[in-house]
């Protein structure tokens, strides 16, 4: 009656394994430095350009990658590098070197772009922007850009760049792509976040059941039991509609305006779920968990991240009632179409 | 390190959607004639037997129902996908909404084959309907202490005893009811019950209203004193009551109607946001964007059942979330418009969010409340 999409369970497995014996721990210092021992290890695997035309792997498998790193809070640009700037590269029609470690960013038209993910730690960036005769890429080296190094609240590079555009070749791409680019933008960080609820879920059930108050362990206490299932439940129906939202990305119809209904639902249930998560994995923690020592910080703070990123909530909660609001849309049939794009 | 509960994105094929739209397009027709007005709570409060008739006519009742006792012969997934519609709908759903939901597949899988030929083609037909009798005065969320007792007799058993919260009992033909058919084991406490089909017009049967505060009656008790069920009424086997009552928790738990119950209201919401009568509001949005993932947990896990996974957890989530989530639509409502007054285009939407916020206290307490079911949930996470 149905088939149900989902990544290969030995690739699961696999990205599971790679990340939880590769990623670096970050120790001592609330700034996150790219983790190149990490990358060489997963461009060895293929891992860092999981979707070119080459490999033929997609959105599923990319879900299943992007998730694994950040239940591990792996500090690599596999993002930035695979899902837009490579694929920006790739629909510019550009030459992509595959061992180019990239980051991706949409300019105004003198160049400039602030909040670039990884700019000070890349090799090159891949500029997307608006010109006179409309959207070009251009793929230019990071060290003939002028970076201005800023971190986002989760520490990590998140910096200020400014690109001579006439300087370097570049190529026109049309104007879905600028659309595109910012749902799939919206869409990865979506698919990280809901890796990051995942280990929150896991260390706050291990914690409670280790952790021994008044002489027995905190998960004896419904108070905290409650706190800790509603991080399950938040993290499920996020997972859930990531999931639907990844499965609309990878068909690949080109329907952007269902991709980006799908994209802005889960934005909105992954921003308010990351409300809920963060606030009882830090209540059930205690003290400890707001130190930087214990490594809850490292996965709350990129949900806190996230979410800022290619749309505020509110944005997405107001472009869906914006959705909702145009004259003869039925909620409901809307919502659960049945047309097949 | 243990993930999250999985949920997966569940592709409906071209049968099913075609399934949708030709609900949607009855629900079209039956709206425009007259046939019902859309509701909130509609499977609890709105019923209309004629309108399960024409649902049955168009085989639309006992989906599931195997085709040799007057079923369809049906997947748990069509039937998921036409109840989820008329639910979006708003459509009366009361009258037939036990026998549907819960009684068909409960005989099908407990019920005698005598107790299958009698009842099952009446629930189909949309002529036979059904309430259960589980709480008790003294037993809400605590099931397993009932004290209604079943002693056996002659050729049968007399029950004696009350159920409280028994929605419609009053306009129902039986109802199947939980009770200790042997002394109390402290040891073992789901040890010694049973289920009994009871006809509603048995003597000794006496059914009391319990009228909610919008005015509204569809609960009641029900007294039994001394009433005689014959063997051929005893439900599944004696003493195997908790295992029969709990082995179908997650089709309870995960059904569309837990998140579902005031999407008419948020419907009209976004019509009257359409109009141009109230100012567009983000938490709109929000609302929409909670029920579609939701919308997808739970038919991810009609999926899974369909296909024999195992998916309590998730089944528990969809109705924690669920509850909260129409309460909070209501709630939404609530906060947006102010009393009448004026002819500012509300009057429809007023209406609804009176009937949805006076109706939101239950939504989480029926069926298991959400803080027990947390604790469900907190058990599968391996914290209890």
């Amino acid at each position: 009656m149905s088939d149900v999409q989902r990544i290969d369970a030995q690739l699961e497995q696999t990205l599971e394994q790679v990340f939880a014996t590769s990623a670096g721990l970050h120790t001592g210092s609330a700034d996150l430095h790219f983790d190149r021992a990490l990358w060489v290890t997963l461009a060895e695997l293929g891992f860092t350009r999981l979707t070119s035309a080459a490999t033929g792997a997609g959105w599923i498998e990319a879900a299943g990658l992007l998730r694994a790193a950040a239940r591990h809070a792996a500090a690599v640009p596999v993002a930035e590098n695979d899902l837009l700037a490579g694929w920006l590269v790739e629909q510019a029609g550009l030459p992509d070197d595959p061992s180019t470690v990239r980051t991706a960013c949409i300019a105004d038209a003198a160049g400039a772009a602030s909040g670039v993910p990884w700019a000070s730690a890349v090799e090159r960036i891949a500029v997307l922007w608006e010109a006179a005769d409309g959207w070009r890429v251009a793929d230019v080296p990071a060290a003939e850009a002028n970076v201005e190094h800023r971190r986002d609240l989760a520490g990590r590079p998140s910096d200020d760049v400014r690109i001579d555009l006439a300087k370097f070749p570049s190529a026109q791409v049309a104007p879905e792509v600028a659309r595109a680019y910012d749902l799939r933008g919206a869409l990865a960080r979506a698919v990280q976040s809901v890796g990051a609820m995942e280990r929150l879920l896991a260390m706050s059930g291990q914690y409670v059941t280790e952790r021994v108050q008044f002489g027995r362990p905190l998960a004896k206490f419904q108070a905290i039991q409650n706190l800790v299932a509603d991080i399950a439940c938040e993290t499920a129906l996020a997972n859930a509609a990531v999931d639907a939202a990844v499965v609309e990305m990878a068909a690949g119809h080109g329907d952007l305006d269902r991709v980006e209904l799908a994209v802005a639902v889960a934005r909105s249930v992954v921003g308010h779920a990351a409300s809920v998560t963060v606030r009882n994995a830090h209540q059930v923690h205690g003290a400890i968990g707001t130190t930087l020592e214990h490594r809850l910080h490292e996965f709350t703070k990129p949900l806190l991240a996230w979410r800022m990123e290619f749309g505020a909530v509110r944005e997405w909660d107001a472009r869906l009632t914006e959705m909702l609001a145009r004259p003869g849309v039925d909620l409901w049939a809307f919502g659960v179409r049945t047309d097949r794009p | 390190m243990s993930f999250a509960p999985a949920a997966h994105h569940v592709q409906e094929s071209a049968a099913l959607r075609e399934l949708r739209e030709s609900v949607r397009t009855f629900v079209r027709e039956e709206i425009a004639s007259g046939g019902f007005v859309p509701a909130v709570d509609c499977w609890l409060n709105s019923w209309d037997a004629a309108f399960s008739r024409r649902l049955a006519a168009r085989g639309w009742l006992g989906m599931t129902i195997p085709v040799e006792y007057g079923g369809h012969g049906r997947s748990f997934l069509e039937r998921f996908v036409v109840t989820e519609e008329l639910l979006a709908a708003g459509a009366p759903l009361a009258a037939h909404w036990i026998s549907d939901r819960q009684i068909g597949p409960s005989l099908m899988k407990f019920g005698s084959e005598e107790q299958r030929r009698q009842l099952l083609p009446g629930i189909a037909r949309g002529e036979t309907f059904f309430a259960i009798g589980m709480s008790e005065p003294d037993s809400g969320s605590d099931l397993a202490s009932v004290r209604t007792k079943a002693v056996e007799v002659d050729g049968g058993w007399h029950l004696t005893g009350s159920k409280i919260w028994t929605s419609g009992a009053h306009l129902s033909h039986y109802f199947i009811v939980l009770v200790r058919s042997a002394p109390l084991d402290p040891e073992n406490r789901h040890a010694g019950l049973s289920q009994f089909i009871v006809a509603l017009d048995s003597p000794g049967i006496d059914i009391r209203p319990i009228v909610s505060m919008n005015g509204h009656h569809h609960f009641n008790q029900v007294f039994f004193d001394n009433v005689f069920v014959p063997d051929a009424m005893l439900f599944g086997r004696a003493g195997d009551g908790w295992k029969q009552v709990t082995s179908e928790l997650s089709y309870e738990r995960s059904g569309p109607e837990r998140l579902l119950s005031t999407l008419p209201v948020l419907s009209e919401m976004a019509a009257a946001t359409q109009r141009g009568d109230l100012a567009p509001d983000p938490e709109l949005g929000r609302m929409f964007a909670r029920l579609m993932g939701l919308h997808e947990m739970s038919i991810s896990v009609a999926d899974a059942l369909t296909h024999g996974r195992p998916t309590d957890q998730e089944a528990t989530i969809v109705k924690v979330l669920g509850t909260a989530t129409e309460g909070d639509v209501a709630e939404l409502v609530g906060l947006t418009i102010g009393a009448a007054g004026s002819n500012d285009g509300l009057a429809r939407l007023r209406e609804m969010a009176a009937t949805a916020l006076l109706s939101r206290p239950g939504f989480t307490l029926r069926g298991g409340t959400n803080e027990i079911l947390r604790g469900v949930i907190a058990r599968g996470l391996g914290l209890r």
